[in-house]
């Protein structure tokens, strides 16, 4: 990967990291768009599977400084969801709209299932909600506002050739 | 090349479970070390990420409660309108007080509706009647002066026409009684000399001897004569002379004492009131003691605040005076005070009775007989 490029894809994620922290609690849904997976998910397809895991990682740990309770489990299922991104970029080469919402829908999904399962904060019928309501509602928000938000960067994130 | 793939995958798969590793770490850690973590976190690389949420949700509280804040404005500019209105009325009904306070017995206070139909915007509806002694021809004013007639009386309530009534007349005469007149509505609407500002709501003086010259700004009140007005009530202030076509009598255009549209809350005075009776003193006792009271009222703090130095003063010398006495061993036999001290209890005694100077007496309920 060339220095640009590098260069692009750390700017796209910042940018999806900013609209985490402003656009997310300004919409304040109940079911909420998480930029921050799909930054996890966009930088993952362009490196390795052990920096995958660092960045989600890394993600991971600064989403749970905000909530100390479940310190930990953000990081560890964006190390998950990172690194199983990576392994997976094949899929995520193909230029397919569909293609893409729907990894982006089982990378938040999959993401929400870690991460409840680690907190540990939930139970019974309470859980089942979270992972087959709420999550699954959240997913999807999160797979149309990753593909719109990759339709919108696909010039910073793929320039064509001269 | 495969050595490197190898190489590569397991550095991917050492990395990829140092991670896991440290992140289960971190669910197992003690509360109190993943709150440090957190807050180191928090205060470090998230500050701004922080800084940015905070202000994003407060943005959407601000957005959210839009609605409600646009509408509790709204309220208060109403209210703060109204304000204005019920400060208006307040001063009105204090004038009220007052002219009754100097008119002491046969009146009474009543509000002055408003008549919507059409043609009656020079009528009021009284909500006093026959039951408590008003008649037909009774005089009704208000603090600044003559308002207008009873016309017609019902047990609770009755009709008065105001001085801007074509039926209205007056028998008027200048303050110091140099000049007599009757007193009718000026119903054109444009004064008809050009010195004269054209003016809705205007009275005319007719009939004034040719050797009476009134000068514009001349008090005219009425004169008593014709036994319906008791004499001294404020009709209004000359403005100037019409020119007629009467060569043995002058016509002045006078500005009334009271505007038809200020009228609210009047005072009737009951016939044994009115029997040959002057009520001039009344409304000149009524422009004083008002012009009075607002003058105590400004000067009471002032009083009080030199009342409190002078005290303070006092007590700092008959402190100072104690100290020199059980300094020199001599002590007042009785403890009698010093009469500084009784001076400044003198003092304050004034400064106390000076605010309860400016209270006015309690109001006569309308409809009430004093």
């Amino acid at each position: 990967m060339s220095w640009t490029r590098s260069a692009r894809a750390v700017l796209a994620f910042t940018l999806l990291v900013l609209l985490h922290y402003t656009i997310r609690p300004f919409l304040g849904w109940r079911t909420p768009v998480d930029f921050l997976v799909i930054a996890v998910l966009l930088s993952a397809v362009r490196v390795r599977p052990g920096a995958a895991a660092l960045i989600g990682f890394c993600t991971g740990l600064v989403a749970d400084s905000l909530t100390p309770s479940a310190f930990g489990a953000g990081a560890l299922a964006m190390t998950a969801v990172g690194a199983s991104a990576s392994w997976l970029k094949a899929v995520f080469f193909a230029d397919n709209v569909v293609l893409h919402g729907f990894f982006f829908f089982v990378g938040k999904w999959a993401f929400d299932i870690v991460y409840v399962t680690a907190e540990r904060r939930m139970h019974g019928v309470e859980l089942a909600t979270q992972m087959l309501l709420w999550s699954p509602l959240s997913a999807a928000a999160t797979a149309v506002a990753g593909v719109v938000l990759l339709l919108m960067l696909r010039p910073v994130l793929e320039p064509q050739a001269a | 090349m495969a050595r490197a793939v190898r190489s590569g995958t397991r550095v991917d798969t050492v990395l990829l479970v140092a991670c896991c590793v440290m992140a289960l770490l971190a669910t197992v850690l003690p509360l109190n070390l993943r709150e440090a973590i957190a807050g180191g976190l928090r205060r470090t690389v998230v500050a701004p990420l922080v800084s940015l949420q905070e202000q994003a949700v407060r943005g959407r509280s601000a957005f959210l409660s839009r609605d409600a804040t646009t509408s509790r404005l709204d309220s208060v500019a109403l209210r703060n309108m109204q304000l204005a209105k019920l400060e208006t009325e307040n001063e009105r009904l204090r004038a009220l007080l007052g002219l009754g306070r100097e008119l002491q017995w046969g009146f009474v206070s009543a509000e002055a509706l408003r008549i919507a139909d059409i043609g009656e915007e020079h009528s009021r509806t009284l909500t006093v009647g026959s039951r408590v002694g008003v008649e037909p021809k009774t005089p009704v004013v208000a603090p600044e002066g003559l308002v207008g007639m009873v016309r017609t009386v019902d047990p609770n309530s009755s009709i008065a026409i105001l001085w801007s009534h074509s039926d209205f007349a007056a028998s008027a005469m200048s303050a110091d009684r140099s000049a007599y007149g009757i007193v009718y509505p000026h119903l054109s609407e444009a004064g008809r000399d050009a010195e004269i500002p054209p003016e809705r709501y205007l009275l005319e003086m007719r009939g004034v001897a040719f050797r009476s010259a009134l000068k514009p700004g001349t008090l005219i009140v009425t004169s008593g004569l014709g036994g319906v007005y008791p004499a001294g009530i404020p009709i209004g202030t000359v403005l100037g002379e019409l020119r007629t076509s009467e060569g043995w009598a002058r016509t002045y255009l006078v500005r009334p004492a009271v505007r038809p549209p200020d009228v609210s809350n009047v005072i009737v005075l009951l016939p044994k009131r009115i029997q040959g009776q002057s009520l001039d003193r009344v409304w000149r006792s009524t422009m004083s003691a008002d012009s009075a009271a607002r003058h105590i009222a400004a000067a009471g703090d002032s009083i009080a605040r030199r009342a409190a130095a002078d005290s303070m003063r006092a007590v700092e010398a008959a402190a100072a005076r104690r100290a020199a006495d059980s300094v020199g061993g001599q002590t007042r036999p009785g403890g009698t005070r010093s009469p500084e001290a009784d001076t400044t209890r003198r003092t304050q005694g004034r400064a106390d009775t000076t605010r309860p100077a400016v209270r006015r007496p309690d109001a006569p309920r309308p409809g009430a007989q004093p």
